[in-house]
């Protein structure tokens, strides 16, 4: 019998089909990492491309680069504050259209519009919104206090972090709302009843009925975008250039300025490649933690 | 151009050099290309430059001329003028080929040169008789922005340099001119020659008319601010480093006098000036909400209503002051080269001599002064033949002194900071002036500064950071004259 089962029965075929996806993974996915490690104990900058072993002197000089361990802080600062704020807001707007209402669906859509735009254009239209001259938030504001106000959204310490926040979580909430009204939409609504009758309270009702059904989605929606926030450039770009001074100044902001603009290639290479570290570390502990790996 | 009308010009350009005539000579460089670049024929090269108005010279006017008097094909690389330093060496760094002809900021020659990006031209411009006619670029743009280490590698194209444009009708109010007297104690100067006479004026106009206008506004945004303070800071005696040393002095009285001043003059600029760029003060002024500025040249042209009625410029306001308007160069009398175009060719080009021959053309005296002239392309003239041209005169009644304003500024403009890895000196600046208006100390910044570049020129080296400092400060107009 055995010689009439066809080749592709055999045990190893299996792993014979996957190896164009592993091997384009590897390539795409792991040369970069590889090479970028390489160019890290190089010498590569903008006028020489010295490839010889230079030891870990990039990476001793990141120690004591205090811009690099401020963009970090930074970013980390982004990230602790929009991702709540988006997971709250989406949350809310989630269970606030799980219920049928008139013209929900033309709303919908309309709330997810903001996710469409491309960051830097969504950046570059906030800038025109803040603009002190013409931008129509200061005007707005000034209706309500009887006096022109001139505040400097975009230079002023005090107010361009929330000013960045803002058109931040303008445009992602949207996608944590459509992931978590897909997943609310999912419960199943005689458990809650059930828990309901039983006399539990809303938040009750949420924590132990709702909040387990839905933890699976809300859980890759927040590694999504932690990961997206994490990478953070095009709307503070657009909006500050990580000003004023580097006081918005994210990793990935730094990074280009380095890489890209100074051609400090080999420098940026290890900060990188620094960074990649501290992520995987971060991601295998936050997905342990989340209980979604299994 | 066909070989009879070569010929001709030919000829012309002998009895011309005979007679002593330069504007014949100068028909000949561009018709030498012309007649030289037709066996390329069918071809088409690329040029790299800054996208939006600036493209509209190749895309509109020059590309489409080029190519019917030669038959090249010019495909223009748009790219926005803060990422064309990447885009030309990334190019050369993949050595695709892709760039033939390039237009470079000359001060990033000297990285671009180190780098290998840019192709030595003197072979070329010898061959094809353009030496002389490069002689005719005004003297601070040939003598600074076309060689490094001797060799040529750009031609000058763009004469980008620092204006200040007044309201003479503001500045020649009677009423404003008795009270300013009464206040100050000396008569309103038309226009203010130095920084505190120009803070004395505009700060009585503002507290005279209430702020209609305003006495005066700048750019501050920082990316422009550097290019300000730059000048200003050279204007008040500073120098960017210690020869002997190579420490930054930057740090120094007259840089943090250059940053106190400009916090205080904040007050009596309009609000919110502080993240104000290009189009920003562009439209204060054009509307009439400023009395004086400092800007590029084409200010002094949209001002006027040159060429403003051109869909191109259709976003710039319709102007209100033209007829209104006086030139002069800024406070301090040495205006900031800011930026300015070279034209070169890419090390990587696989068609070198056809795009050495199209900047050839482009920058000779025949086609250059039409090019100057297109009022939408934001070329500004950098020769002596425009800065003297009749039919340039002619185009709005104060054209002439607009000439001679840019003319002065040719002679006595400072450049821009040129060494090894400027930008990231540069970028210093463009930070501390963010700092700046976020309200931060203004020693404690160019302190900041100062440490940040020291930082850079150990990494760079000392001794090399050093020569090339020396090279660049040898140049006649490193500094003020006689500074």
């Amino acid at each position: 019998m055995s010689a009439l089962r066809p080749p592709f029965a055999d045990r190893n075929f299996k792993y014979l089909m996957i190896v164009p996806a592993v091997t384009t993974i590897l390539l795409v996915g792991l040369f970069p990492v590889i090479y970028t490690l390489i160019l890290s104990f190089q010498n590569v900058d903008m006028m020489f491309e010295d490839t010889s072993f230079s030891g870990g002197k990039h990476y001793a000089a990141l120690v004591s680069d205090a811009r690099f361990w401020e963009s970090l802080l930074h970013t980390l600062i982004f990230l602790v504050v929009a991702l709540p704020a988006e997971l709250i807001l989406g949350l809310a707007l989630a269970w606030l259209f799980l219920d049928r209402m008139p013209g929900r669906q033309v709303f919908v859509a309309l709330l997810v519009l903001p996710v469409t735009i491309s960051p830097i254009v969504a950046g570059a239209t906030w800038r025109l919104l803040f603009d002190n001259r013409f931008g129509p938030i200061n005007q707005i504001l000034g209706w309500f206090s009887d006096e022109p106000v001139t505040i400097l959204w975009t230079v002023d310490p005090f107010y361009v972090y929330p000013a960045i926040l803002a058109a931040e979580v303008w445009q992602w909430t949207p996608f944590m709302f459509l992931l978590l009204l897909a997943a609310l939409s999912n419960v199943d609504r005689s458990q809650i009843e059930a828990a309901e009758i039983d006399g539990a309270g809303f938040w009750r009702r949420f924590t132990k009925v709702v909040l387990p059904a839905i933890w699976p989605v809300m859980a890759i929606a927040i590694l999504i975008r932690a990961l997206d926030l994490f990478r953070l450039f095009d709307v503070i770009w657009a909006l500050t250039r990580g000003g004023p001074g580097t006081r918005t100044e994210t990793f990935s902001i730094y990074a280009y300025i380095l890489g890209f603009q100074q051609f400090e290639t080999s420098y940026t290479a290890a900060m990188s490649f620094v960074v990649i570290l501290l992520l995987v570390i971060s991601i295998t502990i936050v997905l342990r933690r989340m209980e979604i790996d299994r | 151009m066909d070989r009879r009308r070569f010929m001709i010009s030919a000829s012309a350009l002998a009895g011309a050099a005979a007679f002593g005539l330069p504007r014949r000579a100068n028909a000949a460089a561009a018709a030498a290309a012309v007649e030289a670049a037709k066996k390329y024929a069918g071809s088409e090269i690329t040029i790299v430059w800054e996208a939006g108005l600036q493209s509209l010279d190749p895309l509109n006017f020059s590309g489409p001329k080029w190519e019917k008097e030669t038959g090249i094909k010019v495909k223009v690389i748009e790219v926005p003028v803060a990422e064309m330093f990447t885009k030309i060496l990334q190019e050369h760094r993949a050595g695709t080929g892709a760039y033939d002809a390039l237009n470079v900021i000359p001060s990033w020659m000297p990285d671009l040169v180190r780098a290998g990006a840019l192709e030595p031209l003197d072979a070329m411009v010898d061959q094809y008789g353009f030496r002389e006619e490069l002689q005719n670029i005004a003297p601070v743009y040939r003598d600074n922005q076309m060689t490094v280490d001797g060799k040529i590698y750009g031609f000058p194209d763009d004469g980008d340099v620092f204006v200040m444009y007044y309201r003479t009708d503001v500045l020649g109010d009677p009423a404003i001119q008795a009270g300013f007297k009464a206040k100050h104690g000396y008569d309103l100067p038309v226009p203010p020659k130095t920084w505190k006479e120009f803070d004395d004026v505009g700060s009585f106009i503002t507290e005279h008319t209430g702020g209609k206008p305003y006495g005066a506004a700048f750019f501050r945004e920082s990316a422009y601010g550097n290019f300000m303070f730059q000048e200003r800071f050279r204007v008040e005696g500073g120098k960017f480093f210690d020869p002997d040393t190579m420490k930054a002095t930057v740090n120094s009285p007259a840089g943090v006098k250059v940053l106190k001043d400009w916090v205080a003059e904040n007050k009596w600029m309009p609000p919110g000036v502080e993240t104000w760029g290009f189009v920003e003060n562009l439209a204060a002024f054009l509307q009439g909400d400023t009395a004086m500025t400092v800007s590029w040249p084409p200010y002094g042209r949209w001002a006027a209503g040159y060429g403003t009625d051109q869909e191109a410029l259709s976003w710039v306001p319709k102007s209100t002051i033209a007829g209104k308007v006086g030139y002069s160069t800024p406070p301090g009398g040495a205006p900031q080269l800011a930026a300015g175009f070279a034209l070169s060719v890419s090390a990587s080009s696989k068609q070198k001599e056809a795009a050495y021959l199209f900047i050839q053309w482009l920058n000779s005296e025949e086609i250059s002064l039409e090019r100057v002239q297109l009022p939408y392309a934001l070329r500004d003239p950098f020769r002596e033949s425009h800065f003297t041209s009749e039919e340039y005169k002619s185009r709005w009644p104060e054209a002439p002194q607009y000439l001679a304003a840019l003319q002065a500024g040719a002679v006595s403009g400072l450049l821009d900071l040129s060494i090894i890895q400027t930008d990231r000196y540069e970028e210093a600046v463009r930070q501390a002036i963010s700092r700046l208006w976020a309200g931060d100390d203004p020693q404690a910044i160019l302190d900041d500064v100062a440490k940040q570049w020291d930082a850079l020129t150990d990494r760079i080296g000392v001794d090399k950071q050093k020569a090339a400092y020396a090279a660049w400060a040898s140049k006649p107009n490193a500094y003020p004259h006689g500074a």
